[in-house]
């Protein structure tokens, strides 16, 4: 049964490129605006119109080389990829084939027990295509050409991945990698970044199968549910007797569920040939070194750095290279403080996210308050104040309430860390308590716990908990 | 020469005639013309106001170049407010709002446009009778057939008569094949394809993209010059254009060549021509050998092999360059219930016969299993051909070929596709090389119709092409034969 | 030669023939095919295929935005729209 299957699918992502204009047109590159609104006479495709190559791509897809080990080439062609459709203006895809601008690269992703290198065949740059609407009038459809034109970078896995949750690593990685090198914004439910899954099924190390092609999936969830459907349907068709055709496949996001497409006379024939409007793309070496500079540090650098360098616990470092805007609030807090990083970062993940998410706030909008938010670490790492009090304050330093200091005063949080007046309290506390100091020197550590709420209660919770215990030791050992 | 644009301007400036006077002559002779060589004129209420700010300059003292001179336009550029369209059913109701990279230049040098020249449908024709619009009727007759209709050639060919009848001063057309050289050669005037990359393509419905380049029909070699002055500039916005320097094509055109000029004749190009044409490049010889020009004999390798390469390569792209005429953004669409039948019925009424086979031939070569035996095979025969004509211009300044292998023949005669495509013989190698050539009249065939040599210099050599272009002209005097 | 699959090819252009006029293409297709086969002679092994006659661009474009018309220029020519959308009969998967 179905333990013996294994799936392998390999993956075509595409990565919308966040320029400000489009590939081959100076219209916006621009998500959520008015119907046909960032549409121009070259992107509507009419007649005599020429595309002119938008430099910030080239230089997007270098960076991209660099930070998937790619062969990043020198010469590369754009050709049309001919087929009709109303959301293809042109009545042909301006896309790289026979020479890509990226070859043979690779990521690690990380599996529960171990890394796992995933090999990619190439990256190429293309236009995107127009939206239909098709449920506004059930007899009509409405083409809105804005998204025609944004420029993709098509990055092409080999069929190096066996699971679902390896699809979702390998998915999430480069998603993390393209947001770190600022050539994609991630934003997966406004398409910015899609996959299409090239799946098929084998026998545990037999043979490849005949794969499917499941287009377009715009999240995790449906990229997992897609994924373990159409697993389990080539195998129903195969154990039933059937044999997979080679399809695209469509998968309806209310059912869960993946159909074949389109039933065509004929197949799809292309045409692919050197788009004669433009000129192969010819990179220097010079140019290509420059761009190497913008790279910056990538995920993996990063994480190893605070882990290393800066004490911090893997789980957390993880959490906090996650995402870049994460680890650039890290970084900058770290600059402007002498508090431990380890400390910071478990404040960082623990409470200052918490706070973020309950808000529903950008990570970025900290960057702004980090002064205060490092200043109110100071206080309670250096015991001015108690960790409780702290996070009691946390959410008004982080809205802008005031400066940790000032509110700290405001609400009389100041712990006592003066040793006399300390030791006052103490030996008033210890007073009449004779049985309980000779059950500790007898050997009852427990009584010390006794001893140190006591005294914190007689401060009202504002005596520094550390001095206290220091206090109460010397005193009862005496 | 009367109808020039030198001697026009300085009419114009001589108050002998006014902008306005100018604009009438030529558009009631334009409207009363019978050669079917407009698709459009444009009443002067449209011009009025270009009309009037042309004859202030006049009156100023400082005219533009091309100032109040009468335009004919291909209907190929997009012209902005007028509707533009290729001569075909499919772009008929089309009126861009924005204007071609070329007629903007002609507009800024102050002449103005009368009216969008008939052509064959997408430029795809050698006789202009593929037009939508019907087809262009040659203004010469055959002195012993008068009362046959003559092809203008294509697929300029409204350019062309409209210029050689005189309804026009000069008009821009485009040439992929020899769309430019062919009819002018057959209307007895001037036809200048530049140098690939020369003239941006920016707003011109592309046939073949690797191919189009716009050029000048003209009554003379000096109005060529002239109007390349304006038409010659670098466009960013096409980026097949080229950014060299650009000369000044009209000063020093009638010097004395200094130099010992050498002009080889492709030996395989006169095989099997006729007398006719022979003669042609006999006179030419004759004429220009006093001038310190010394002809030698060259013999390409690759010259069969031309129109091969371009009848694969030039579909080809065209069945690309044409995916984007559907019915669903602009021109005519043709109902149907599904968006594939709008698809299906807009282009396959919306395309005449020759367009529709070229759109065909184009599929099948770019098709799998045959790309290679035939597209990426041209290409490569595409490189030979350019490295033959280099090869060649080692040895020689220009190269002189007839035009056509036939004058001007009867509306309707020739039906077969391929003996209609092999008239473009000696014009295709030069645009698959993407050299510059120039056709001028050299003479007058036993019918008594108007015969062409081709000039053909190399790359961006426009301005000596030219020099020895008029030279020839003056020589071979053909507007006074 | 093999035989050209007319239908197949029309497919691909998107034009629907008229039957009387698909054995006119094929032939005629046919002819010109022929025609050009002549090509196949030539030896070109060692010839690099050769795209355009200019071989390097000079227009890259900084990423700028740049807007030349409005969404009616845009739309001024559509056979339908509604609103500011191209209007087409629903296109069913
Ligand atoms: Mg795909
Ligand atoms: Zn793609």
């Amino acid at each position: 049964m179905s333990n013996n299957w294994e799936m392998v699918i390999g993956l075509e992502v595409h990565a919308q490129l966040n320029t400000s204009s489009k590939l081959f047109s100076s219209s916006p590159n621009q998500f959520g605006s008015e119907p046909n609104e960032n549409v121009n006479f070259i992107d509507s495709g009419m007649p005599g119109m020429l595309p002119v190559m938008n430099f910030a791509c080239i230089e997007m897809a270098i960076k991209t080389g660099f930070a998937l080990n790619f062969n990043i080439n020198k010469y590369s062609v754009f050709e049309r990829k001919n087929y009709f459709y109303p959301d293809l203006p042109q009545g042909y895809q301006i896309s790289q084939f026979e020479f890509p601008i990226l070859t043979e690269g690779f990521i690690n992703i990380d599996n529960p027990d171990n890394q796992k290198k995933i090999r990619i065949e190439r990256a190429h740059l293309e236009q995107d295509a127009g939206k239909s609407i098709h449920d506004i009038d059930p007899k009509f459809s409405f083409i809105d050409l804005n998204r025609v034109g944004t420029p993709l970078l098509e990055i092409v896995s080999y069929p190096d991945l066996s699971s679902a949750e390896e699809v979702v690593s390998y998915m999430s990685s480069l998603r993390q990698v393209l947001m770190y090198i600022d050539v994609c914004d991630g934003n997966m439910q406004e398409g910015s970044l899609r996959a299409d899954v090239n799946l098929s099924v084998r026998h545990k190390g037999g043979e490849l199968g005949t794969r499917c092609e499941i287009k377009n999936l715009n999240s995790f969830k449906f990229i997992r549910q897609a994924i373990e459907y159409e697993f389990k349907r080539q195998i129903d068709v195969i154990e039933s007797g059937g044999k997979i055709e080679q399809n695209t496949m469509l998968f309806d996001t209310s059912t869960g569920e993946t159909r074949a497409m389109r039933s065509k006379e004929f197949s799809h024939d292309y045409r692919y040939f050197p788009d004669p409007d433009l000129l192969p793309v010819n990179l220097t070496q010079d140019l290509i070194d420059k761009v190497k500079t913008l790279v910056g540090e990538l995920p993996q650098a990063k994480l190893d750095k605070f882990i290393k360098d800066y004490n911090v616990d893997k789980d957390i470092a993880k959490i906090i290279t996650a995402e870049k805007q994460n680890a650039i609030l890290f970084e900058k807090m770290i600059s402007e403080t002498d508090v431990k990083p380890k400390f910071i970062a478990a404040w960082l993940v623990g409470d200052i996210f918490a706070f973020i998410k309950e808000n529903n706030l950008e990570v970025s909008s900290l960057n702004e308050k980090t002064k205060e938010i490092t200043d109110l670490l100071k206080l309670v790492s250096d015991d001015v104040i108690s960790n409780k009090a702290g996070k009691e304050i946390l959410p008004r330093v982080l809205n802008g309430q005031g400066n940790p200091s000032d509110i700290v005063k405001e609400l009389g949080l100041e712990q006592v860390s003066d040793s006399g007046e300390l030791e006052k309290i103490i030996d008033e506390s210890l007073i009449g308590e004779e049985e309980n100091i000779s059950k500790f020197q007898g050997g009852s550590d427990r009584v010390l716990g006794y001893f140190v709420g006591k005294c914190l209660k007689a401060t009202k919770g504002k005596g520094n908990p550390k001095l206290i215990n220091k206090i109460l030791l010397e005193r009862l050992k005496k | 020469m009367k109808n020039s644009i030198s001697h026009i301007k300085n009419s114009l400036r001589g108050k002998k005639i006014s902008v306005e006077e100018l604009y009438d002559e030529f558009f009631t002779k334009a409207k009363s013309s019978k050669t079917n060589s407009f698709n459009l004129l444009l009443d002067k209420e449209i011009n009025i106001q270009s009309i009037k700010e042309s004859q202030k300059r006049y009156e100023n003292g400082n005219p533009l170049p091309l100032d109040g001179i009468p335009l004919g336009i291909k209907d190929l550029f997009c012209t902005k407010g007028i509707r533009t369209t290729a001569s075909s059913k499919i772009l008929s109701n089309f009126t861009p709002d924005y204007e071609s990279f070329i007629t903007q230049k002609l507009l800024d040098d102050g002449s103005i446009f009368i009216g969008k020249n008939n052509c064959d449908e997408f430029a795809m024709g050698s006789s202009n009778e593929t037009s939508f619009f019907g087809p262009v009727k040659n203004p010469w007759k055959n002195k012993n057939v008068p009362t046959d209709d003559l092809v203008p050639g294509g697929s300029s060919g409204g350019s062309a008569a409209a210029v050689a009848e005189g309804t026009c001063v000069a008009s821009m057309g485009t040439d992929t094949g020899g769309s430019i050289r062919q009819p002018a050669s057959l209307c007895g005037i001037v036809g200048l394809k530049p140098t690939f990359g020369s003239c941006s393509r920016w707003g011109i419905v592309a046939f073949a993209s690797s191919l189009d380049q716009a050029g000048p029909l003209t009554n003379s070699v000096e109005d060529a010059a002239l109007i390349l002055n304006s038409i010659n500039k670098h466009d960013f916005n096409d980026s097949t254009s080229s950014n060299h320097v650009r000369e000044d094509y009209l000063y020093g055109i009638n010097d004395k060549l200094d130099q010992k000029i050498k002009i080889g004749i492709p030996s395989d190009y006169l095989k099997d021509v006729s007398g006719d044409i022979l003669s042609q490049i006999e006179n030419t010889k004759k004429a220009l050998f006093k001038h310190n020009v010394e002809f030698v004999d060259v013999e390409f390798k690759t010259t069969e092999y031309a129109l091969s390469t371009y009848y694969i390569l030039a579909p080809a792209e065209a069945s690309s360059n044409l995916a984007r005429y559907d019915g669903i953004r602009y021109g005519v669409r043709e109902e149907g219930k599904t968006l594939d039948d709008i698809y299906l019925n807009s282009r396959t009424r919306g395309f005449g016969d020759e367009v529709t086979r070229r759109i065909l031939i184009g599929a099948y070569v770019l098709s799998a299993g045959y790309y290679d035996a035939y597209y990426r095979q041209a290409q490569k025969v595409r490189r030979l051909i350019k490295d033959d004509f280099q090869r060649i211009f080692n040895d020689v300044d220009f190269i002189l070929t007839p035009t056509t292998p036939n004058e001007a023949f009867k509306i309707g005669d020739k039906l077969d596709p391929i003996s209609m495509y092999k008239n473009d013989i000696y014009t295709v190698p030069t645009s698959l090389a993407g050299l510059p050539g120039i056709s001028i009249p050299s003479g007058l065939s036993t019918n008594g119709l108007p015969l062409g040599i081709q000039f053909i210099g190399n790359y961006f050599e426009e301005k000596k092409l030219l020099q020895i272009a008029a030279l020839a002209e003056k020589e071979l005097n053909f507007n006074e034969q | 030669m093999s035989e050209i699959d007319i239908k197949r090819i029309s497919y691909l252009a998107k034009l629907k023939l008229p039957h009387e006029k698909e054995e006119f293409y094929a032939n005629s297709l046919k002819d010109i095919i022929k025609w050009v086969d002549n090509l196949k002679m030539i030896d070109t092994s060692e010839t690099e295929p050769l795209h355009n006659v200019t071989e390097k661009t000079t227009s890259i474009r900084n990423d700028e935005i740049i807007k030349i018309n409005s969404v009616d220029d845009v739309l001024s020519n559509a056979p339908d729209r509604a609103q500011n959308f191209f209007k087409v009969p629903k296109v069913v998967e």
